[in-house]
């Protein structure tokens, strides 16, 4: 099934940008939702629309069997061995922030966090918050200059300190794909668990939590054709039932009195009030549009619209490519800037042509530094991509360039 | 080249702005950053009977950011703090309310009115004025961190 076919499930391939077809290449930002997620929102508050885990009504049991689904529906997905070990938040930056509060409270002083230079801010700043606290310390894996881990220096930091390695599948920016079974096993070796970053890689090269043996990772829907303000965290069942909530309220607890409560098992002791219902059944859906996809041809897919991005930027006077070569297994993101105008007039003037990209910090600041830029510009392509969308790109780039009098 | 928001004027000043760069004594001082994009914008400036005498802007961003200031620096020479306050309080009303109509002394500033339509190029466009702000009224306290 090719980019076109896949273009017909997706709506918003309607919309008219600026007098110009949509050419939307800010999927690592978030994707597009196909008709079947959209019909499964408006069906579920249409046709059974209930508070889950509460009422013995019709509706309830309906509201509750489909959450429940879900939550199997992602485990089967993520390759966990239980529903049990999946707890669903409001997207990957939450998932990471439960595991920081509730795990967070076992650092003591002394103790290291181990991340990468390559990070998000949302696998950062739960950490400093989660060290300030503790007295325990943040060391980063630094980049090697063709933009992958140095993987000496990772192994010199994993160490006898090390409680935990915080580490991103895929970069945002650079579409680096980290070798996470090395790190892993060098982390499981040092008595450290490992947390990783799954929000890239949902559409690319999705992980298997069970092969890959990682204690915890966080992921979100919208990044994978689902809906926003969903998303879930795997985490190994033996590790999740021993931690503390980290919120209180409805659907958490077992019993309550007035000095003090007890808890639910898990995963319903970490979603306190009442969830996202719709999204769960969003993400169900969503979940299930993946799978209906050929992911060998999506793959292939999107190594050549890659290779096409680097091979087209590359090929642009003044164009500077982040990020590692092609044909190194690096992910659909390109980030590249562009000589004497700012990334954000590069995305302005794209915009005017219909195409959307990204550009600022991308979240990632330490890695901006490390890069010696204060923004880049950013394509991330989608199996709903056209090669013929980057050629738009890189025309645009060359008339923001005859714009701004640098072409 | 037609662009809406890239007036040939945005770009003119974009590309050589004035009044670029630090003043040498400065009387004041501030540095502002964009949250969205990470761009920085200093200013320093003299004063001499309590008015502006002498203004630059150090600017690190994209080209409203950079023809904003340099349109800006032209405007509030002379001017007292008061008044260049009074001044960004209106541009910014202009700029975020389609209906607010632009003062007559803001109309050195009138390509500016063109990032309307972009709500996230406002903040570039204020960043100049946001640094005067910064500079004349230093006490704003920044908000803690880890």
């Amino acid at each position: 099934m090719g980019p076109e076919r896949i273009r017909q499930d997706f709506p918003i391939f309607q919309r008219v940008i600026n007098g110009h077809p949509l050419a939307y290449l800010d999927n690592a930002a978030t994707t597009h939702k196909p008709r079947a997620v959209i019909a499964a929102l408006s069906d579920f508050y249409a046709h059974h629309n209930a508070n889950v885990h509460r009422g013995v009504h019709t509706l309830a049991e309906e509201a509750t069997d489909r959450y429940e689904q879900a939550r199997a529906k992602a485990a089967r997905f993520l390759g966990a061995a239980s529903p049990d070990e999946i707890v669903f938040t409001r997207g990957t930056t939450d998932g990471i922030n439960l595991v920081a509060r509730a795990w967070g409270r076992r650092l003591r002083p002394g103790d290291e966090i181990v991340l990468t230079e390559l990070e998000h801010h949302s696998n950062i700043v739960p950490w400093q918050l989660a060290a300030a606290g503790s007295g325990a310390r943040l060391r980063y894996i630094p980049l090697a200059a063709d933009g992958t881990l140095d993987l000496d220096a990772a192994q010199r930091l994993i160490g006898p300190r090390t409680r935990l390695l915080a580490v991103t599948h895929t970069s945002n920016v650079l579409g680096t794909v980290t070798p996470l079974e090395r790190l892993i096993g060098w982390a499981h070796a040092q008595g450290a668990l490992v947390l990783v970053d799954a929000a890239q890689a949902m559409l690319r090269g999705r992980p298997d939590v069970t092969r890959l043996g990682c204690d915890f990772l966080a992921c979100s829907a919208h990044k994978m054709f689902g809906p926003m303000g969903i998303g879930i965290l795997y985490g190994r069942a033996a590790l999740l039932e021993a931690l503390e909530p980290v919120d209180g309220g409805g659907g958490m607890i077992a019993v309550v009195s007035e000095q003090s409560s007890t808890w639910r098992e898990s995963p319903a002791r970490f979603e306190a009030g009442t969830p996202d219902v719709a999204g769960a059944v969003g993400l169900s859906a969503a979940m299930d549009y993946v799978l209906s996809l050929d992911a060998a041809a999506i793959a292939a897919h999107e190594a050549a619209l890659t290779a096409r991005a680097l091979a087209a930027l590359g090929g642009l006077r003044g164009v500077r490519v982040f990020g590692p070569p092609a044909g190194t297994g690096r992910a659909s993101v390109v980030s590249f800037a562009v000589a004497g105008i700012h990334p954000h007039d590069v995305a302005q003037v794209l915009d005017e042509q219909g195409v959307a990209v990204r550009a600022g910090h991308h979240c990632c600041q330490p890695l901006m530094r490390r890069l010696g830029e204060t923004a880049t510009v950013r394509a991330s392509f989608a199996p709903y991509t056209l090669p013929e969308e980057i050629d738009r790109l890189a025309a645009g780039i060359r008339l923001a360039q005859q714009i701004f009098g640098h072409g | 080249m037609d662009s809406a928001l890239y007036r040939e004027q945005i770009l003119e000043h974009a590309r050589r702005p004035r009044n670029s760069g630090r003043v040498a004594a400065p009387d004041a001082q501030a540095v502002v950053n964009n949250p969205l994009c990470g761009d920085e914008l200093e200013a320093t400036l003299t004063l001499a009977d309590g008015c502006i005498r002498e203004v630059r802007f150090l600017v690190r961003g994209c080209a409203i950011a950079q023809a904003s200031a340099s349109l800006t620096s032209l405007l509030v020479q002379g001017l007292a703090p008061d008044r260049v306050a009074q001044l960004g309080r209106a541009l910014r009303a202009a700029l975020e309310d389609p209906d607010a109509a632009l003062p007559p002394e803001l109309e050195p500033l009138a390509a500016l009115t063109a990032v309307r339509q972009h709500r996230s190029r406002v903040r570039c466009a204020l960043l100049a004025w946001d640094a005067l702000a910064a500079c004349t009224a230093p006490a704003a306290a920044e908000s803690g961190g880890v």
